[in-house]
Parts: structure tokens; sequence; C-alpha cells
């Protein structure tokens, strides 16, 4: 099983957040880490390829420095990293491109996360399915082998209800946050996984241009912290006062 | 541009969800704003009731693709349905729930209409002819407002919760049954069976009070602080779903999207940031009460009361001081 997981570089600590050039956001950050629940499909991806065999390629989109998160994937098990140097903010473009990615690298299985931290969107995935034109399943909390030539996946609904879908493959697939426990990178081994060469595609060795990366149908007006809709009342004092102000709001409930 | 407002049903055995109704609101609201009608479709296999039921509820037209084998089918299936019927009916604006079943759906159908698609939303509105949104970026605690082209379709994702429900004047909308072929549709997948989590001793669902443990608490050997806490009010302990994803608390403890959807008389949450999931679980609570120590966090927005401080110094002084009653 040729599995492919799309992993992200996500900011953290952002500050300075503003609508720049090209309708996209700029900001600054004091790191980025491989996005949660890609961790999880990194997570996920170990645990098939012990199951079934085959090979786990990781896949990011973004600029080079970006690469650090392919380490972390390959020091977790990833047989192989890619990286495609372009850079999109915009989900649509960002599925455009990974689609490209994962048709020159073909897959049987592709894992993408549910919702990266940063867009928040969880657009990504299912949109590169549709771009590939594949079967795919939103939310899956478990993943087990059905036959030769299928997939069958637990997803979730909400409110505490689940499906089980069988996929025909190839397929994709994002993956939910607590599939299976996270394994401690051990810092020896991130050392030595930073010893591989990540293979680095660009636009034109998957056939795009940079056209295909435009944000369309949309203008970003401005980001700012977002007006009080409710009237919170703030308790301030002592954490004494606080809690006994706290009890006495809670008694004029019904 | 031509085209109406169009909202897509959402639905679970049988019954229309909560979030259908909030669009339904927002939607008329949207539509009047415009100049334009309302239409509702109603994907599914045996979903014609509920297609009478929108005829009643505000939309001025409700579209039906109605075929026993869309009950079973996997999302592509369903997404290539809604697909074939949007063609037709050719709205300028779809409106979808920003929910489990509408994160998979949202996208795969905005791909294959080539329309601008916007999820994640807070809200939606139409100022000065365009169709403008606002939605969470960077971990939530900014919103960005984003103004869609006038000239381009588009599809909005809704956050549960995120406009209010009001009850509509009857449009008395006509019915109209399309005659798409399913079977002619590529099937890719099905659902094997769906399971519904039974109800288990602890329902927090139940309580009157819930005091909810997020991941500010950093360790699960502090659980037991917030489960005293939860005890000496008379109420029981909840959790955002990081804690059941690292195995600190069962799955029947978490409140949210994918969790339980609860309305206590008052939830407090302690060490949680107020993600948009997690708000669809709990945003109903009568008083809302947060204890977070960053002032910036997206959970204050829904507050009633909010307190800036660190939670190991107020949820043990909250245990001792209910104690003393
Ligand atoms: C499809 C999908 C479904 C989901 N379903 C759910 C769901 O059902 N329920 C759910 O909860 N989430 C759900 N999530 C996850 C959700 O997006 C968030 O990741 C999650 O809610 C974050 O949990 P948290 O607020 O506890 O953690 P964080 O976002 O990490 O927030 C921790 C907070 O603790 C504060 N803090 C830290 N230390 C302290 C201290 N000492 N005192 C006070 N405050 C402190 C921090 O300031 C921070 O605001 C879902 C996500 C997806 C994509
Ligand atoms: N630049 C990227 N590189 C690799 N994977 C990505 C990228 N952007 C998004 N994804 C995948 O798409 C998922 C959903 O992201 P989003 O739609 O942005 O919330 C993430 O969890 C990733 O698995």
């Amino acid at each position: 099983m040729k599995i492919v997981v799309c992993c992200k570089a996500v900011p953290g600590a952002v500050t300075e957040v503003a609508v720049a050039q090209g309708n996209v956001l700029s900001y600054r950050s004091q790191f980025q880490s491989m996005n949660e629940c890609d961790e999880y499909a990194m997570e996920e991806a170990i645990v098939l390829k012990r199951q079934m065999g085959g090979e786990i390629i990781a896949l990011t989109m973004g600029g080079i420095t970006t690469q650090d998160i392919l380490f972390t994937a390959a020091a977790k098990g990833a047989d192989k990293i890619v990286r495609v140097d372009a850079q999109a903010q915009d989900p649509r473009a960002a599925s455009i491109v990974l689609a490209a990615a994962l048709k020159t690298l073909g897959a049987d299985l592709i894992l993408t996360g549910t919702q990266s931290r940063d867009s928040l969107s969880s657009f990504v995935g299912v949109a590169t399915a549709q771009q590939l034109d594949i079967p795919f399943a939103f939310a899956v909390t478990a993943i087990e082998k059905d036959g030769d030539n299928s997939i069958k996946v637990r997803k979730e609904l909400g409110g505490g209800r689940s499906a089980d879908v069988r996929l025909p493959l190839p397929a994709l697939v994002c993956i939910q946050t607590g599939i299976q426990p996270l394994n401690y990178v051990p810092p020896a081994r991130l050392m030595r996984a930073r010893q591989q060469r990540p293979t680095s595609l660009s636009l034109a060795d998957i056939g795009l241009t940079q056209d295909d990366l435009a944000s369309k149908g949309y203008r970003i007006a401005s980001v700012a912290p977002p007006v009080r809709t409710g009237q919170a009342t703030m308790i301030e004092g002592t954490p004494a006062e606080i809690v006994s102000t706290l009890l006495a709001k809670m008694k004029e409930v019904r | 541009m031509a085209g109406n407002v169009l909202i897509i049903a959402e639905h679970w055995n049988g019954k229309l969800e909560g979030v259908t109704f909030q669009m339904l609101t927002k939607g008329r609201e949207l539509a009047d704003a415009m100049g334009v009608s309302l239409e509702a479709l109603v994907v599914g296999g045996n979903v014609g009731g509920m297609a009478e039921q929108l005829a009643t509820a505000g939309a001025d037209a409700v579209f039906v693709v109605d075929d026993a084998a869309l009950a079973n089918a996997a999302g592509g299936l369903q997404a290539e349905a809604a697909v074939v019927a949007l063609r037709g009916i050719a709205p300028r604006l779809t409106l979808v729930g920003y929910t489990l079943v509408g994160m998979e759906l949202g996208p795969a159908i905005a791909v294959r209409l080539d329309v601008t698609a916007m999820t994640n939303c807070v809200s939606v509105d139409y100022v000065d002819g365009a169709v403008t949104v606002a939605r969470p970026v960077y971990d939530g605690a900014l919103h960005a407002r984003i103004v869609l082209d006038a000239d381009k379709p588009a599809l909005v994702a809704l956050q549960k919760g995120a406009t209010p429900t009001a009850e509509l004047a009857s449009k008395n909308a006509s019915v109209q049954k399309l005659a798409i072929d399913v079977s002619s549709l590529p099937k890719r997948g099905e659902i094997v069976q769906f399971i519904e989590e039974p109800v288990s001793d602890i329902d927090i669902t139940k309580a009157d009070i819930i005091v909810s443990a997020g991941r500010g608490l950093g360790e699960a050997s502090k659980l037991p602080m917030i489960d005293e806490c939860a005890k000496a009010l008379g109420g029981l302990m909840g959790c955002s779903r990081p804690l059941v994803d690292q195995g600190w608390l069962p799955r029947e403890r978490q409140v949210g999207a994918s969790g339980k959807t609860v309305t206590p008389r008052v939830y407090i949450a302690c060490g949680i940031s107020g993600a948009s999931q997690h708000l669809a679980g709990m945003s109903e609570s009568r008083m809302i009460v947060a204890i977070n120590k960053d002032a910036n966090a997206p959970i204050f927005q829904v507050a009633h009361y909010g307190i800036v401080g660190d939670l190991f110094e107020i949820v043990p002084e909250l245990t001792a001081q209910a104690r003393k009653g």
C-alpha cells in the first residue's frame, strides 16, 4: 500500500496579522509545527504500513522553512519526504497543488487532516479528493483493510453519531485527532532524519503555473479581533472575590 | 447577478437538524436584502416529509432529490446528487452548515461547481451589494472579514449556532421533486452501517451545572481538581476534545460538534480556548463562564462572565467556597 500523508506546517504564537498585498494575510510567528491532525494522520499511516506493508510518503506544500515538519515526519516513519515549493493560503489553490503533486506521486491511500490550525478551513482534504475524482471520507477515527481493493473507515457525523463507510481505493481520508496515540519522537531520531534530503517539486514539475494559485472570487477586507457580540462581564479581583461574585451570579440564573 | 439564495437542509433520521432552521432564518434575511427568493434543497432517501415541512417554514421554493440509494451513500455520491440539482437551480449563494456533515459536503460541492467557497463562517451578510462573511483565522483569536465578488456564485458554510433561529412566516412554497438519475452517478463508496452512541451512565446532557476542562489543564493528573469542583457545585465534569483524544477522559464527557450538545444552567469552561467545534456543543447554555489566562481567547466571545486568570487559582477556590455553601 502506497500511502501519502499531506501535512502542513502551521505557525504558532502568531502576532501582527494584517491583510497584505495579493489578498493574503501577513503575520509574525515564533515557530512552525506540524498541524495537529496531520500528526495523527502520520501515526495512522505508520500503523497501516505495519499491518499491510508498503511505503509512506509525507507531502507538504510550502516555502523552504516548512520542510522542518518533513523531518519530523521522517523521524516518525515516513519513507520519503516531498515538498512542493509553492505558497498558497487559499484553500482551493492548496487543493489544486496537492492534487497535481499526488497525480505525479501516485498513491493507493491519501491521508490528510480535518482542519489546519491557521486557516481553520476544513476544506483542503475533501477538495483535493474531488480534484482527483476519487472517493473520500471526512473526520475518520478508524481505518481497516476491506478486501484487496477497498478500505472500511469509521467517520464521525457529529453529536455522537458515526458511520462505517466502505471506500474503493484509491481514496482520500481526512483523519480526525485521536485516531492513534501520538508517539514521542526522540531528538536523536529527529537529528538523524535531518540528514535526509526532501524531494523538492516545482510548480512546473507538477504541470502548474503561478496563475493556478490565484485566490479567486473574494477580497480579504480586514482582519481583527471580533467585535464582542455577547455582553461578557469580566469579573476581577482576588480569586476569593472573583469566586464569591461568581457564585452570587450563578444563584441568579434559572 | 441572477440566482437566489439556497440552503442545503441537514437532517438525521428523518428529522431536520437545528442548523437547517438557523440557515433558513439567515437565508430569509439575505434573500430579502438581495431582493431574491429563498430556496431549500433536501437530498437523501425518503426525505419527502422534511421537504413538506420546509415548504411551510419560510422558504419560497423547495427542491428535493429523493432516492433510496442516497440513504446509504458515501459523501461522494451525496455531493454529486446535490451538484446535479444545483447546476439546474443555479443559486447565487448557497448556505450549508459548518457541521461534520457540511464539512464533507460543502467542499465537495464547491469544487465541482467551481464556486467561491468560504467555510467556518461566523457571519454572512449582504453589505453594499456584496455578500460579506467573517471567519476565524489563526486559532480563532482573529476574524477575517471577506467580501465575495458579486459576479460569481458562492457557497458559504455557516457555523452551527452562529445565527439565531426565528419563526418565519410560511410562504406555502411549492415542493419540486427533481428527476435525477442517482444510479447513473459515480458511487464512490457506501455506508455499511450507522452507529449511534448508546446513552451512558454519566450523561452530561442532563447536568444542571457543567465544569469543563480544556487543554489548559496541562496534565491528566489535574483532572480530580475539576471533578471535585463540579461535584461541590452539584454538577458534572465535561471536557474539550483534546482531553479525550489523549485518552484522559472517555468520549461521553466531550462537549462539542463531535461530542455532546449541552444546555446546562451554568457552563464553566476552564482552560478552553473556544474553537467553533467546542462552541457548537455549549453555546446555548444559559450562563457561560470562561476561565482563561488569555484575555483574547475566543471563548470570551460567547461567555456571559469572563475571568482572565489561572484556572489553578480559581477552580480550587470555587470548590472551597461552594463546599461552604
Ligand atoms: C471536525 C472537528 C470536530 C471537532 N469536534 C470537537 C468537539 O466536539 N469538542 C471540542 O472541544 N473540540 C472539537 N474539535 C477540536 C477543536 O477545533 C479544538 O482543537 C479544541 O476544542 C481545542 O481544545 P481546548 O480549547 O481545550 O485547547 P486549546 O485550544 O489548546 O486551548 C487551551 C486554552 O487553555 C488556556 N490556558 C492554558 N493554561 C491555562 C491556565 N493555567 N489557566 C487558564 N487557562 C489556561 C489557553 O490560553 C488556551 O486558550 C473538533 C475539530 C474538528 C476539526
Ligand atoms: N500546504 C499544505 N501542505 C500539505 N497539506 C495541506 C496543506 N494545506 C492543507 N493541507 C491538508 O489539508 C488539511 C485540511 O486543511 P484546511 O482545509 O486548511 O483546514 C490539513 O490537515 C492538511 O492535511
